[in-house]
C-alpha cells in the first residue's frame, strides 16, 4: 500500500468556507479565543474514534513490551518465544473472558507459546513501523521543504522520484530492497523502507511550502533580509506542522502494512526475527487445522493499523477545522 | 440599538417585490451561537434599488442569502420573507427552487469564481432557461445570445461557446448578470457586485445595473460596503451594524443627513477625493533619494510562451520624507514594482537604487545591510503575520535578524512601537489570529518601523480593511510618517486614499507610467485621458454630486467615442 | 496539448529506463543466485552450477548482462522481442505470455470496478455527510485501509469460496436467514436514501419485504442452481434504467431525451428476441461487434429523436443501449449457470487462474473464468474502493463549497443537477490523478493476491524470480507493469485534459 492514497485522501480545501457575516474577525472574539494548541487538543479529544484508537494502540504497545520484556529485561509473562515444549490440548488457545490460562493464544506446531511469539512479532512490527514513519517523515520534510522553497534541482529530483514510484509499485521496489536489507536486521530494513516511502510526504510538504512561500509574511521576512534557512525553519515549517503530524501518522499505518506484506512474501523480516507478517506466512496453511495461528497475528496487524488510522483521522480533523462539523 | 421603522417618506409604488419582516438568523458554530441578524424588516419595491450597507460581519449578506433559502444548514431562520408575493419561509423545497432564478436572481461578489470553470457559458446560461421552461435547445441558445448582447458582450454568437476562463473579470460579471436576467426575475439581489472589480469596470457594471431597473422595472437589493456605490445607485438605503438595522431612509436622507452615530462615523470615514486641498511641497533633502527606479523592466516567464512583461520601462523616485502614491488598476504592475523595489522579484533590466545603491547589482551581505533600512507593509492582514509567532516576536523579528540590541532593549522597543500604533502593550503576547484585521495591520506597520527605516514600501495596506478601520489606520500612518520621516512608496488602487496621503502621484497602466507629478496637479487637473477616466469613475458618497460626476463621465466617454455600458435592448436579436 | 502529452511520455520512458537500471542492479545484488546449488549434495552439482552460470550469464560482468537485456528489449520495437531466459533456461517471453494476461485482466477489472463503486460511494457519503450511512462507510474505508491484504485474502478464500461452494451444493435459505438479510439490506438502503423518518421507514420496509420474499421465492423454485432473468425482467430493468438516467442527467421534463432513451429500450427489446439464436454459441468478436452496433443504434435514435437536445439525447441513448446490451449478455450468462454447475460442482475456485481442460461452451467457459477472477478482484477492488471513495468524498465536499455551486443553486437547479452537473465534474479532476497514482499500488496488491490464490501470474513470476535472484523474470514483470502504468498515466492525462478546459491548449 502506498502513501499516495493517504495523502490523496488527506488534502483539504485550500480556501476557507464562504460564510457570510459570521467571520470570527470581530475583536470581541479575541477575549475568549483559544491558542492553536488548545484548539487542536480540544478538537482531538472530541473525536471518539481517535480516542479509542489511541487507547487501543497504547494498550497493544504496553502489552507487547511489558509481557515478554525488551532485550534482557524480563517481562511479566513467564514463557519466551523460542522455547519449544510439549503440545497441550492440541495447542488450542486457553484465553477466556477472565483468565489467560497456560497458553492464551495456544501453541504452534513445535509447542512454542504463541502468545509470546505474537508479542515478539508485534514488538518488531511496531518498532519498524515507527522507525519507518519517523525517518521517512524527516527525509520527506527536508526534501519537500527544499523542493518547495528553492524549486530547482531538489524539485526536479522529487518529481522524478515520484514518477519512478508511479511506474514501479512501491511494494515491488521495497521487496527488492527488503530482500537485501532484511538479512542485516530490522533496523536496516526499517531504514531501507523509509528510503522508499518518503515521497508522498515530500510532495505534501512541497505543496504546503509552495503556497506558504507566496504568503505575505514570508515576503515580509524576505524583505527585511531574513536568511533562507531561517525563513524555512522559523516561518514556513512551523506552519506545516499539522500536515506533517497527520502525514506521519498515516505513514506509520502504511509502514506496518508494508512491512508485514513484505515479511509475508519473504522479503522483509528474516528468521530468526519474527514479524506479524512472517507469522501469517508461516502458518497460513494451518488455517483449517489450527486457525488461531492465523487469526491472532492478523488481528493484531489490523488493530494496530486501524487505531493508527483513526488517530490520524482525529488529528486531521483537529488540525484542519475546515473539514469539521460546521462545514 | 434603535431600529428605525422602514416605512419611508417616499411612497412605494405597487406591492413590494421583496420584503423581510422581523428576520432573525442565528448560526450554530463551534464557538457557540452567533446571532448574525437580529430581527430586521426591509422592503424593495419594483423598479427600486435598496442599498443594504454595512461593514464585514454586519449580517447584510446573510440577510440577502436568506431570501433565496440558501443559508447553510447550521442556520436558524425566524421571521417572514416574501418574494414576489410568495412567502419563502413556508415554501417547500420544490417551490423554493422554482422561485430561485425565476422570481429572484442573484449576482455574487466574485465573478472569477461564480461561474463553473468546466462548463461553457452556453451550458450555464441555457440550463436556467430550460429549467424554468423559458426556452429549449436552439431557442434557448438564441435567447442566451440575445442576453449576452444585451449586457454588452461583443461577438456573443462565438463567445457563447467559450469557457469562463476566456473572459475578463468585468465580462464575467456581465455574464453573471445576463444569467440573472435570463428568466425575467422580479427582483435581483446583487451581493457586492463590484467589490472585486477595478474602479472603471465598476462604473460600467453600475451603469448596467442601473439600466436594469429603469428599462425592466426590476427591483434590486444592492448589498455593498461602499458609500460611493450607494450614492451612485440607490433610491433608498438601509444601514446594518452587527446584525441590527440602525438606520434607513432615502439616499438623500441617509447620506446627507445621517441620524445614527454609526452612519455618521461610517460616512466620515470615507476618504473623499479633493477634500485635502493644498499642501506644502516636501522639502528636498541632500544626498541620494530614498528610492530611485530607472527604466525598470520586469518580466515573468511562462512555460512554452513568450515572457509576460509586467513592468515596461518605468522610472520614478521617492525622496526622503516624501510619500509617493503609486496608482493603477489590477494588472498595471504597481505591486510588481513595489516587490521589485524590495528585491523580491528580479528586474529584467533597469536600475533600482535604494538610498543610492543599485540593488539589482548588489551582493548578499551589503544587500542584507541595506534591507535593514527598508520597511514593508503588505495588503492582507490575514496573511502578513506569521500565525505561529506571538505579536511581540513578529515585531522584534527584524531586530533578531539584524542582531540589533539585546533581549531587554528589544522588549522595550516592541512596547514603544505598540504604543506608537495605538495598541495595548499586552497585545505582544497574543497570536495574530486573536486580533482583528485592523489590529493586525497596525502590528504590520509596527514591524515595518522596528528598525527606523528610511524607506517604507506599503503595498495596498488598507484595501482589505473596512472603511472605518481604514480611516483610523491611515490617520495613524500619516502621523507616524511625520514622526519618523521616512520616504514611502504607497501602492493603492484607491485614488481617494492616495489623495489623503501622498505628496506626489504616479499613475500606471499596463506596466507603463501614464502620468506623474504633484498630487494636486495630477488629481485636480489631470492631463492624460486614462487619469481622467480613473478619476471620473471613482464614485463619491453624495447622491447629487455623484449624479453630476456620472453625467460628466458619460459626456466624456461620448467625446472619446465609447459606447454606453447600459443594457443594449435594441441589439439585433 | 499534444506537446504536453509527448513531453509526459518522454519523461515516463526516461523514468522507465532509469527504473529498469535500478531494478536490474538491485535484483542481481539481492543475494547469491547459486545459493541452493552450493548447499546441494547432488552428485552432479558442478554440472548444474555450470549450466546455471551459462543460463544466467553469470560469467559476464553485470553491465554486460544489463546491456544484453536492454538490447533484447530494444528488439521489441522492431518486432524481435528477447527478454532472455530464466535460470533454468526457459524463454521468459513465452512465460510472460502465459502469465501477463491473467494479471492484467485482474488489475484492469479491479481498477474499473473500484473507480465506479468508489466514486458512487464517495458521492453518496458526501451528499449524506454525517449521516449514519456516512459513518458506517467511513468506518469500513478505514477498515479496508488497515486490512493486511494477504490475511484478508485467506479469510475470503475460507468464507467466500469454500463456504459458498458447500452451500451451492444444496442451496437453501431459511426463513430466519431471509428475514435477517432483508432487514439488513433495508437498513442500509434507508441510510443511503435518507430523508425524513417516514420516507426512511418506507424505503427500509419495502426493501426488506421485497428482499425477504425474493429470497424465499428463489429458494422454493430452485433458482440458485438454475437461475434465469428472462425477457420480462430484462426489459423492465432496462426501462427503469432509461427513466432513471434521464431523470438524473437531463431531467424528466426534457421529453425529447426521455422518448429517445425509451425508444432505444424498445428497439433493444425487439433485438433481444431477433438475435436470440446468434447468441447460442458466440465468440468475443461477435459480442464486441454487437455491443458496438448497439451503441450506434443508440446514437442514431438520439440523433433523430433528440430535436433541440440532440447531443444529450444521443449520449444518453447510447448509454442506455450499452446497458441493454450488457443486460442481454448477463441474461445469457445467468442462464448458463445451471449447466455450469453440472460441469463444475464447486464453482468458486480458490487456486489458479483458470480450470485446466475445462470442457464447457462459450458461456460456461466465461463463467468459469469469472469464477476464478471473482475473489481476487473483490479483494483488490475493496482496497482501492476505500481510497477512491474517501478521495471522492473530500473532493466533492470541497467543490460543494465553491461559489459556482452556490450560483447554480441560486438559479433554482435541483440538488441532483447541482451535484451531477456542476459539482461532480469539478470533483473528478483531482480524482483522475489519484487513479493514475494508485495503479502502481494496485499492481503491488496483485502480487500479494496472486500469491495467496496460487495464480501462475506475473506476481508469482516476480516472487520466484526475486527469491532465486534471477533478474530476467523480475525485469519482465517490471517491463509489463511499468508499461501498463505509463499507459494508465497517459489515460489519466487525457481524462484530465478533457475534464478541465483550462489546461487544453
Amino acid at each position: 500500500m502506498s502513501d499516495e492514497r493517504r495523502d490523496a485522501a488527506m488534502q483539504g480545501s485550500p480556501e476557507p468556507l464562504p460564510h457570510a457575516g459570521t467571520e470570527i474577525d470581530d475583536p470581541k472574539f479575541a477575549d475568549k479565543s483559544y491558542s492553536q494548541g488548545q484548539l487542536v487538543r480540544r478538537r482531538f479529544f472530541r473525536h471518539k474514534g481517535a480516542l479509542a484508537g489511541l487507547a487501543v494502540l497504547l494498550f497493544i504497545t504496553l502489552l507487547a513490551f511489558t509481557s515478554i520484556g525488551i532485550g534482557s529485561i524480563p517481562g511479566w509473562w513467564d514463557k519466551d518465544f523460542t522455547t519449544t515444549g510439549s503440545i497441550v490440548n492440541g495447542g488450542k488457545p486457553t484465553l477466556g473472558w477472565f483468565h489467560l490460562g497456560e497458553h492464551p493464544f495456544g501453541q504452534d506446531t513445535t509447542g512454542r507459546d504463541y502468545f509470546a511469539l505474537v508479542m515478539r512479532g508485534t514488538q518488531i512490527s511496531l518498532v519498524i513501523a515507527f522507525v519507518v514513519g519517523i525517518v521517512s517523515t524527516i527525509i520527506g520534510t527536508i526534501v519537500g521543504a527544499i523542493a518547495g522553497y528553492f524549486r530547482g534541482w531538489a524539485e526536479s529530483l522529487l518529481m522524478r522520484v515520484t514518477d519512478l514510484f508511479i511506474i514501479i509499485p512501491l511494494l515491488v521496489f521495497a521487496a527488492v530492497l527488503g530482500r537485501i536489507a532484511g538479512q542485516s536486521g530490522i533496523f536496516a530494513l526499517a531504514l531501507v523502507l523509509a528510503g522508499v516511502t518518503w515521497t508522498g510526504l515530500a510532495r505534501l510538504v512541497r505543496g504546503e511550502v509552495l503556497s506558504l512561500r507566496e504568503r505575505e509574511f514570508v515576503s515580509a521576512a524576505q524583505a527585511i533580509g531574513t536568511g533562507h534557512w531561517r525563513i524555512i525553519f522559523r516561518h514556513i515549517l512551523p506552519n506545516t506542522i499539522g500536515v506533517i503530524i497527520v502525514a506521519t501518522t498515516f505513514a506509520i499505518a502504511s509502514a506496518i502494512l508494508l512491512e508485514t506484506s513484505l515479511s509475508y512474501l519473504g522479503f522483509g523480516v528474516q528468521p530468526p526475527d519474527i514479524s506479524l507478517g512472517s507469522l501469517i506466512d508461516q502458518y497460513q496453511t494451518a488455517f483449517t487445522s489450527r486457525p488461531w495461528l492465523f487469526w491472532f497475528p492478523g488481528l493484531f496487524i489490523l488493530a494496530i493499523a486501524l487505531s493508527v488510522n483513526f488517530i490520524g483521522d482525529g488529528l486531521r480533523d483537529a488540525f484542519d477545522p475546515r473539514q469539521g462539523k460546521d462545514g | 440599538m434603535t431600529t428605525t421603522d422602514n416605512t419611508t417618506e417616499q411612497p412605494i409604488e405597487g406591492a413590494p417585490v421583496l420584503s423581510f419582516t422581523d428576520l432573525d438568523v442565528k448560526f450554530n458554530t463551534e464557538f457557540g451561537k452567533v446571532h448574525a441578524v437580529k430581527g430586521i424588516s426591509l422592503e424593495v419595491a419594483p423598479g427600486e434599488v435598496l442599498a443594504l450597507v454595512g461593514e464585514s460581519g454586519s449580517g447584510k449578506s446573510v440577510t440577502s442569502t436568506s431570501a433565496l433559502g440558501l443559508l447553510p444548514r447550521n442556520a436558524t431562520v425566524n421571521g417572514k420573507i416574501n418574494v414576489a408575493g410568495k412567502s419563502v419561509d413556508t415554501m417547500s423545497g420544490k417551490d423554493l427552487r422554482k422561485m430561485r432564478g425565476d422570481d429572484v436572481a442573484m449576482v455574487f461578489q466574485e465573478p472569477m469564481t461564480a461561474l463553473n470553470p468546466v462548463l461553457t457559458i452556453r451550458t450555464q446560461m441555457v440550463e436556467a432557461l430550460e429549467l424554468h421552461g423559458k426556452a429549449y435547445g436552439k431557442e434557448a441558445d438564441a435567447k442566451a445570445i440575445e442576453l449576452l448582447a444585451m449586457v454588452g458582450i461583443p461577438d456573443p454568437e462565438r463567445r457563447l461557446y467559450q469557457y469562463p476562463h476566456e473572459f475578463s473579470g468585468g465580462q464575467r460579471q456581465r455574464i453573471v448578470i445576463a444569467m440573472a436576467l435570463s428568466c425575467d426575475p422580479t427582483v435581483i439581489i446583487a451581493d457586492e457586485p463590484t467589490t472585486a472589480l477595478d474602479v472603471t469596470v465598476q462604473a460600467e457594471i453600475l451603469d448596467l445595473l442601473r439600466s436594469l431597473k429603469d428599462e425592466l422595472n426590476t427591483g434590486i437589493l444592492l448589498i455593498t460596503h461602499s458609500m460611493g456605490v450607494v450614492a451612485d445607485m440607490a433610491d433608498r438605503v438601509a444601514v446594518m451594524y452587527k446584525g441590527d438595522l440602525v438606520e434607513s431612509g432615502t439616499v438623500h436622507e441617509v447620506l446627507t443627513a445621517p441620524r445614527h452615530d454609526y452612519t455618521k462615523r461610517l460616512l466620515d470615514a470615507v476618504p473623499r477625493l479633493g477634500s485635502r486641498g493644498e499642501t506644502p511641497p516636501v522639502v528636498q533633502t541632500e544626498g541620494p533619494k530614498a528610492l530611485e527606479v530607472t527604466d525598470l523592466v520586469v518580466e515573468f516567464h511562462r512555460q512554452g510562451r513568450t515572457p509576460f512583461r509586467a513592468v515596461d520601462g518605468v522610472s520614478l523616485s521617492v525622496s526622503r520624507g516624501e510619500i509617493v502614491g503609486l496608482v493603477g488598476e489590477s494588472g498595471s504592475g504597481k505591486s510588481t514594482i513595489a516587490r521589485t523595489a524590495l528585491g523580491l522579484i528580479p528586474a529584467a533590466s533597469g536600475e533600482v537604487a535604494i538610498l543610492g545603491d543599485d540593488i539589482t547589482k548588489m551582493k548578499r551581505a551589503p544587500l542584507k545591510a541595506l534591507r535593514k533600512r527598508i520597511g514593508v507593509v503588505f495588503q492582507d492582514p490575514a496573511s502578513s503575520l506569521n500565525p505561529r509567532l506571538p505579536v511581540g516576536d513578529c515585531i522584534a523579528e527584524p531586530m533578531d535578524v539584524h542582531k540589533v540590541g539585546d533581549k531587554a532593549s528589544r522588549r522595550q522597543k516592541v512596547a514603544e512601537l505598540l504604543d506608537a500604533v495605538e495598541l495595548p502593550r499586552s497585545v505582544a503576547n497574543r497570536y495574530p489570529h486573536e486580533l482583528s484585521g485592523g489590529q493586525r495591520q497596525r502590528v504590520s506597520i509596527a514591524r515595518a518601523l522596528t528598525l527606523d527605516p528610511e524607506l517604507l514600501v506599503a503595498d495596498e495596506p488598507t484595501s482589505a480593511l473596512d472603511v472605518s478601520v481604514q480611516a483610523s489606520v491611515l490617520e495613524m500612518f500619516t502621523a507616524l510618517q511625520e514622526e519618523y520621516n521616512f520616504g514611502c512608496l504607497f501602492v493603492s488602487h484607491d485614488l481617494a486614499v492616495i489623495d489623503m496621503l501622498a505628496d506626489r502621484v504616479v499613475v500606471l497602466k499596463d506596466g507603463r507610467v501614464v502620468e506623474q507629478g504633484d498630487r494636486q496637479q495630477v488629481l485636480q487637473s489631470p492631463q492624460e485621458e486614462y487619469t481622467k477616466r480613473l478619476l471620473m469613475a471613482a464614485p463619491v458618497p453624495h447622491p447629487d454630486e455623484q449624479r453630476e460626476r456620472r453625467e460628466e463621465r458619460h459626456r466624456f466617454l461620448e467625446e472619446v467615442g465609447e459606447k454606453e455600458h447600459g443594457l443594449h435592448l435594441d441589439a439585433d436579436k | 496539448m499534444t506537446r504536453y502529452i509527448l513531453r509526459r511520455l518522454a519523461i515516463s520512458f526516461g523514468v522507465l529506463f532509469v527504473g529498469s537500471f535500478l531494478m536490474y542492479v538491485l535484483t542481481i545484488n539481492s543475494g547469491d543466485p547459486l545459493e541452493d546449488l552450493r548447499e546441494s549434495t547432488a552428485n552432479n552439482r558442478d554440472t548444474l552450477i555450470a549450466a546455471r552460470i551459462d543460463n544466467m550469464g553469470l560469467d559476464l560482468p553485470w553491465y554486460q548482462r544489463y546491456w544484453q537485456w536492454l538490447t533484447g528489449v530494444g528488439g521489441c520495437f522492431v518486432g524481435r522481442c528477447d527478454l532472455g531466459t530464466d535460470r533454468s533456461g526457459s524463454d521468459v517471453l513465452s512465460l510472460l505470455q502465459q502469465s501477463a494476461s491473467a494479471t492484467l485482466r485482474l488489475v484492469t477489472i479491479a481498477t474499473i470496478a473500484a473507480i465506479i463503486i468508489g466514486i458512487i460511494v464517495g458521492i453518496l457519503t458526501a451528499i449524506r455527510q454525517y449521516s449514519g450511512f456516512d459513518y458506517v462507510v467511513t468506518f469500513l474505508t478505514f477498515l479496508f485501509f488497515s486490512l493486511p491484504v494477504f490475511w484478508a485474502a485467506v479469510l475470503l478464500k475460507e468464507y467466500g469460496a469454500i463456504r459458498y461452494n458447500d452451500w451451492i451444493a444444496d442451496p437453501h435459505v431459511s426463513v430466519l436467514q431471509a428475514v435477517l438479510i432483508g432487514i439488513a439490506l433495508g437498513f442500509v438502503l434507508q441510510g443511503v436514501m435518507g430523508g425524513r423518518m417516514k420516507r426512511r421507514l418506507l424505503t427500509g420496509g419495502v426493501t426488506a419485504v421485497f428482499t425477504i420474499s425474493a429470497l424465499l421465492y428463489f429458494t422454493s423454485v430452485g433458482w440458485w442452481r438454475s437461475p434465469a432473468l428472462g425477457p420480462v425482467l430484462v426489459i423492465l430493468v432496462a426501462l427503469a434504467f432509461a427513466v432513471g438516467i434521464t431523470a438524473l442527467v437531463a431531467g424528466l421534463g426534457n421529453k425529447r431525451v426521455l422518448y429517445s432513451t425509451l425508444t432505444t429500450v424498445g428497439i433493444g427489446s425487439v433485438l433481444y428476441f431477433v438475435l436470440g439464436g446468434a447468441l447460442d454459441e458466440p465468440n468475443w468478436w461477435l459480442l464486441l461487434g454487437l455491443f458496438a452496433s448497439a451503441i450506434v443504434v443508440g446514437l442514431v435514435v438520439g440523433y433523430f429523436m433528440g430535436g433541440y437536445s440532440r447531443g444529450q439525447a444521443m449520449g444518453l441513448s447510447a448509454v442506455t443501449a450499452a446497458f441493454m446490451a450488457f443486460l442481454t449478455f448477463a441474461d445469457r450468462l445467468v442462464y448458463a449457470w445451471g449447466s455450469f454447475l453440472q460441469l463444475k460442482p464447486r464453482p468458486i475456485s480458490t487456486i489458479g487462474a483458470s480450470t485446466p481442460n475445462f470442457p464447457g461452451d462459450f458461456w460456461e467457459t466465461t463463467l468459469d473464468w469469472g469464477a476464478q477472477l471473482l475473489l481476487p478482484s473483490i479483494l483488490l477492488t475493496l482496497i482501492s474502493v476505500a481510497t477512491y471513495s474517501r478521495y471522492t468524498r473530500s473532493s466533492m465536499l470541497e467543490t460543494m463549497n465553491q461559489d459556482y455551486v452556490r450560483t447554480a443553486r441560486s438559479k433554482g437547479l435541483s440538488e441532483r443537477t447541482v451535484i451531477t452537473k456542476h459539482a461532480f465534474r469539478n470533483a473528478m479532476i483531482p480524482i483522475t490523478t489519484i487513479v493514475a497514482l494508485d495503479f502502481a499500488a494496485l499492481i503491488g496488491g496483485a502480487v500479494i493476491t496472486e500469491n495467496v490464490f496460487g495464480w501462475k501470474g506475473m506476481g508469482a513470476m516476480f516472487k520466484t524470480g526475486l527469491t532465486q535472484v534471477d533478474p530476467n523474470p523480475v525485469m519482465a514483470f517490471f517491463l509489463v507493469t511499468g508499461t501498463a502504468a505509463v499507459i494508465m498515466n497517459l489515460v489519466a492525462d487525457l481524462a484530465y485534459a478533457s475534464l478541465d478546459p483550462r489546461i487544453r491548449r
